[in-house]
């Protein structure tokens, strides 16, 4: 309450974090591209299923879409440096201890040994901290609350693993980073593009479901899903090269 | 732009608005036509009306309307109307479900009834209006007037006094009681029952007309499964068997029809006004023992598919005024668009049955010839192959040179053809010129939606600078206006239109938490976890009435939750009022002591809760059950609920008059001295403005409309009141706040049950202190109740806008008005080329007009006489 609204400098928070590239390699190169094509196929292959039944067909994808976003992790990510170098900004985050997961590592072919450890350790992250607050903020943005648990659940769950997953792993558990995260002002690249456009398709997603079609895919939370998948795969490509280095203004 | 020059265009889109909705409204709802006169027999030319065979099976007709008398009530296996079944079992009573056309509320329920035409939708309007000499049907031709003009013809009515205005001075005898007080389910229909055993003993009358309102009122107040519904049924079920075994025993009662209809349905909350099935479908009975001779009765009770409300035969509820000439032997009213039903036609052998569809047709004829005047209708065109013609006018020529070509040559012709064909032609009249009700005057929808476009130019030039400061404000602002508009095509986008202020709202708020996250100083972060508790509370609000058409009834927390755990309910309104008080005891009476200013507001604060809750026993008792504790509260317990109102009100107007005037009087005089000194900087947080003059006028303003509000929806200012709090902390820029409240009072108005049907119009509060009728009152106790979510963030914005001292006040106010006027008239401009575009369509009835109804409402009421009337007052009391 006591807070004097000094209007004439405020210490804006300065984003300091810097696009991330795909490490220089061939293979990541191309697998870049697989692999979105990868994830919508599996999409695609799903949709029937997961109109007749959503919770089953959500459960069962998971896993390859788990598998597949750590290989692209893998293939094509340069993992995060692994430092918790939250200057005096240090915030209570409640996963502070974990963060010496991953050794400083050789700007391109580090061992393979150490990029799969850390890409398990950001499928555990984004399971265990992400995809339960996803869900909180599904059901604030209005799921329903006392039915659908699983849907939501699940749902947030993909989209962690499409958005949130790639992002540990690129930036690790460092505060510094995640304030700014929060405060989505992280420059675009191919990994923020394709948080922020799952996140938006999941809310576009919404707009059809009142329409009288009366169609079973208007059901939650298959629109919900279909928006994220598209909208990661449109703002994975247009924050890898339009969007590059652009970040969200508000002003 | 120079400041003038934007006030007045501002100025100029404002007035522009009322025009250009006026005007598209006298071109979308025109005054229909009517054929004056009256039907006789005799009269026509080639044997119209001609009355050769005068075999009526009936002389004298009892007319029971229960209203909202939808068919499975009558016809399910859930019914109280056991008597009623076992007639339909037996022969004597003719089952049919009487299809009723939107917008189904009763007063054009019952002119289509007596009528057999389909009404406009002014009559809408004028139902509400319930104005006495536009809406009469004193002058058009009616069942009434026809039973009416025969010898010895007399009529009596009991029940609704929408009778009694529609047909003034018809009655010889009659006593009508109000449909207004929805809280009354026994008092209003004894008033009518106590006349059925007299009028059954009379014989001067051959007409007689009673109206039942106690079942739609439990319908409004407990929905169709209250455990009020099956008593209130068979308590009907017990009038319709007085009148039968009245009509079996009593020699001068033989010959009569008794018919037992309901002017419309209900949906699942218990409401009307829509097209939803439940509210279409009101049953309809024909009795009597002379039926038992052409019917062997039918299966009952019956049982249709879950959510089908088709019982027998669907009819439309126009056919009942045909049926009844040919029943009791009269000419068909002229402007008659219903069909026989031809079930009864077996009263009569086949020449009276031709005859009888021969002479329907004809008087349909003639007013399908005034539809389409380029048509010969002469018999003349081939009566072949009508089905492949593409136009409804030829296609009814060709119907109608079938129908006169199959009784070619006269007396030789193919009888049962010809009656084929007569009501082929009659059916497919009637639904033709059902869809095409209305002649639309497309000129004045076009100067309308020119003057609206103008408006809405105009305004986005004021608007323009004001938006052009932040670009992502700028950004959201016409992604909101740009949606809305696109919305408006789509007829589910209107019906769920709740849906697209939560979502957005919801989306604004992430989107403020952002932004403050990312602009704020490092040691403000807090401030943007306040977006948090605001999207909690839109995410409770909007659950707290299912609105729209798709979930309408399904469970929430102001008609679920709330009812079922009553004294939750209680603790919150109690804490609601309580807050109210606290708060207005700070502030109300600035220049007495401060327990003086208590004393008051407690005083005023316990007279508010305890008419709340002695409205709340009369009006939904339920929602006092097992509860005692608030009879300490209640002083006045012998006044009447309409005294205790106008003290109430008047305890309100006092204490506002004596709270700012002082505070005016005391600002002009330092105003006087100390000229335009900066204002010194004021701490965050309203509460804390000593001199603030707008905070207790908004304390007071909120008791009213909590006064104007259920008691379920009544916690939902506690809510707002957390929302505002919170909104003060977060800085938000001008053109932010002005978002954030259009956002908000629109979510608002949906959270507390409103919708863009007309049966969501909540007419509880439309009368406190309020005795007889009074329309100017009424419609702004109605206006209130209905927009108290809306009119509660008016007046929240004033106080949260005039708080920020930074900037020009004047300037702040202007761009906030001209940002809102931008919302409002392209708004208006949407829903009318909505309306234009989608004028043939199916879903202009039940859909579009409601909507250019409530757009009005917006528009007119809560834009220009509340957003800048009001809100201007308010602002300006607060920095004057
Ligand atoms: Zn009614
Ligand atoms: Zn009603």
């Amino acid at each position: 309450m006591a807070e004097t609204t000094t209007e004439a400098k405020p210490r804006k928070l300065l984003p300091i974090s810097q696009p991330i590239s795909v490490l220089p390699t061939d293979v990541a190169r191309i697998y870049t591209h697989i692999h979105p094509i990868l994830i919508l196929s599996l999409y695609y292959l799903c949709f029937p299923s997961l109109v007749a039944d959503p919770v089953t067909t959500l459960k069962q994808a998971l896993a390859p879409l788990a598998h597949l976003q750590i290989t692209y992790c893998v293939v094509c990510l340069p993992p995060s440096k692994g430092s918790s170098t939250s200057p005096s900004t240090s915030s209570a985050t409640p996963k502070k201890k974990k963060v010496t997961f991953a050794k400083p590592i050789a700007k391109p072919p580090a061992s393979l040994k150490s990029r799969i450890i850390p890409a398990v350790f950001s499928l555990f992250l984004s399971l265990s901290l992400s995809a339960p607050l996803l869900t909180v903020i599904l059901i604030l943005f209005g799921a329903p609350l006392t039915t659908h648990f699983w849907h939501n659940l699940l749902c947030a769950t993909h989209i962690s693993l499409l958005g949130v997953l790639p992002l540990f792993y690129v930036h690790g558990v460092d505060a510094r980073m995640w304030r700014e995260i929060s405060g989505a002002c992280l420059p675009f690249d191919e990994v923020w593009g394709g948080l922020v456009g799952s996140i938006l398709g999941a809310w576009l997603g919404a707009v059809p479901i009142p329409l009288d079609w009366d169609r079973e895919w208007q059901k939650w939370p298959v629109t919900i899903v279909t928006g994220a998948y598209i909208g990661w795969f449109v703002f994975r490509y247009a924050g890898g090269y339009l969007l590059r280095g652009k970040r969200i203004e508000f002003d | 732009m120079s400041q003038r020059l934007s006030i007045l265009t501002l100025t100029i889109a404002n007035l522009l608005i009322p025009l250009a909705i006026l005007i598209f409204a006298t071109g979308f709802f025109p005054y229909k036509p009517f054929i004056a006169g009256r039907a006789s027999y005799g009269d026509g030319k080639d044997g119209k009306n001609d009355n050769k065979y005068g075999t009526a099976p009936f002389d004298k007709v009892v007319f029971m309307v229960v209203d909202a008398l939808r068919s499975d009530f009558v016809y399910s296996n859930h019914s109280g109307f056991t008597f009623t079944q076992s007639l339909i079992r037996s022969g004597a009573a003719m089952p049919f479900t009487a299809h009723a056309t939107s917008p189904t509320i009763t007063m054009p329920r019952v002119k289509a009834m007596t009528t057999g035409s389909i009404p406009s939708f002014l009559d809408v309007i004028l139902n509400f209006a319930e104005s006495d000499t536009t809406s009469s049907l004193a002058n058009q031709d009616t069942w009434l007037s026809q039973l009416k003009d025969k010898p010895e013809g007399k009529l009596v009515m009991y029940g609704d006094d929408t009778w009694l205005k529609l047909f003034p001075s018809v009655f010889a005898r009659a006593d009508g009681t109000s449909s207004f007080f929805v809280s009354d389910f026994t008092e209003v229909d004894n008033n009518v029952t106590r006349h059925v055993p007299l009028e059954m003993r009379q014989s001067d009358w051959n007409g007689m007309i009673i109206h039942y309102l106690g079942l739609d009122h439990i319908g409004h107040k407990a929905g169709p499964r209250s455990p009020h519904m099956i008593p209130k049924q068979a308590e009907m079920d017990d009038i319709v068997k007085q009148i039968y075994q009245a009509i079996e025993t009593e020699k001068h009662l033989q010959s009569t029809l008794l018919v037992v209809c309901g002017d419309h349905g209900m949906n699942e909350a218990g409401n009307h006004g829509g097209s939803a099935e439940g509210e279409t479908s009101p049953a309809l009975v024909f009795l009597s023992p002379k039926f038992r001779t052409i019917s062997g009765g039918s299966e009952s009770p019956l049982v249709v598919p879950e959510s089908s409300f088709e019982y027998y035969t669907t009819v439309e509820q126009s056919d009942i005024a045909p049926t009844l000439a040919g029943l009791l032997g009269f000419p068909i009213p002229l402007n008659n668009l219903g069909v026989f039903i031809p079930e009864l036609l077996a009263f009569w052998d086949d020449d009276v049955k031709l005859h009888l569809m021969q002479q329907n047709a004809r008087q349909i004829l003639d007013i399908v010839r005034g539809t389409f005047p380029g048509l010969p209708f002469d018999g003349t065109t081939d009566g072949n192959g009508c089905a492949s013609l593409n136009s409804d006018g030829e296609t009814l020529d060709c119907l109608w040179s079938w129908a006169t070509k199959s009784l070619d040559p006269p007396g030789y012709g193919d009888g049962a053809e010809a009656l084929r064909a007569y009501t082929e032609f009659s059916k497919r009249a009637q639904n033709v010129m059902s869809s095409t009700a209305s002649n639309y005057d497309v000129g004045r929808l076009h100067i309308g939606i020119v003057l609206a476009g103008l408006a809405t130019v105009a305004c986005h030039t004021t608007a323009s600078t004001a938006l052009s400061e932040s670009r992502s404000s700028g950004l959201w602002t016409s992604s909101v206006i740009i949606l809305y508009g696109a919305m408006m095509f789509a007829s589910s986008y209107v019906e769920e239109e709740q849906h697209f202020w939560y979502w957005a709202s919801s989306g604004w708020l992430a989107w403020l938490f952002l932004k403050q996250h990312s602009t704020l100083p490092m040691g403000g972060f807090w401030k943007a976890w306040l977006s948090v508790p605001l999207l909690a509370i839109l995410r409770v609000i909007r659950v707290w009435n299912q609105t729209g058409q798709k979930h309408a009834g399904e469970p929430d927390i102001a008609k679920t939750l709330l009812p079922a755990h009553n004294s939750i309910l209680w603790l919150l309104v109690l804490a609601t009022y309580l807050d109210v008080v606290q708060r207005l005891s700070r502030r109300a009476l600035p220049w007495t002591s401060r327990r003086v200013s208590f004393a008051a507001s407690l005083a005023l604060g316990l007279t508010a809760l305890s008419f709340k809750v002695d409205f709340t026993k009369a009006d939904a008792p339920e929602l006092l059950d097992g509860l005692h504790l608030f009879f300490f509260l209640r002083p006045m317990k012998e006044a009447s609920l309409i005294a205790q109102a106008r003290a109430l009100f008047i305890g309100i107007m006092a204490l506002l008059l004596l709270s700012i005037f002082p505070v005016i009087n005391k600002r002009a005089s330092q105003a006087g001295k100390v000229e335009d000194i900066a204002q010194p900087p004021v701490d965050a947080g309203m509460l804390t403005d000593e001199v603030s003059a707008l905070r207790p006028l908004h304390d007071l303003f909120t008791l009213f409309l909590m006064t104007q509000s259920r008691a379920t929806n009544i916690p939902l200012f506690l809510l707002f009141e957390i929302q505002c709090n919170i909104l003060d902390l977060v800085e938000l820029s001008g053109v932010e706040m002005t978002l954030t409240s259009h956002l908000f009072q629109y979510a608002s108005f949906f959270a507390f049950g409103g919708s863009n049907a007309i049966s969501s119009i909540d007419l509880s509060n439309a009368y406190n202190g309020v005795a007889g009728y009074n329309v100017v009152a009424v419609g702004i106790l109605t206006f209130c109740g209905n927009w108290a979510g809306p009119l509660w963030w008016t007046s929240a914005t004033a106080l949260l806008l005039s708080k920020r001292r930074n900037q020009g006040r004047r300037r702040r106010w202007f761009e906030h008005v001209s940002v809102l006027t931008a919302f409002v008239s392209s708004g208006v401009l949407s829903v009318m080329l909505a309306c234009m575009a989608l004028r043939t369509h199916l879903f202009i009835w039940t859909v579009f007009s409601p909507k250019y109804l409530y757009s009005m409402a917006w528009s007119m009421g809560q834009h220009l006489c509340i957003n800048i009337g009001l809100g201007s007052l308010l602002y300006w009391v607060e920095t004057s």
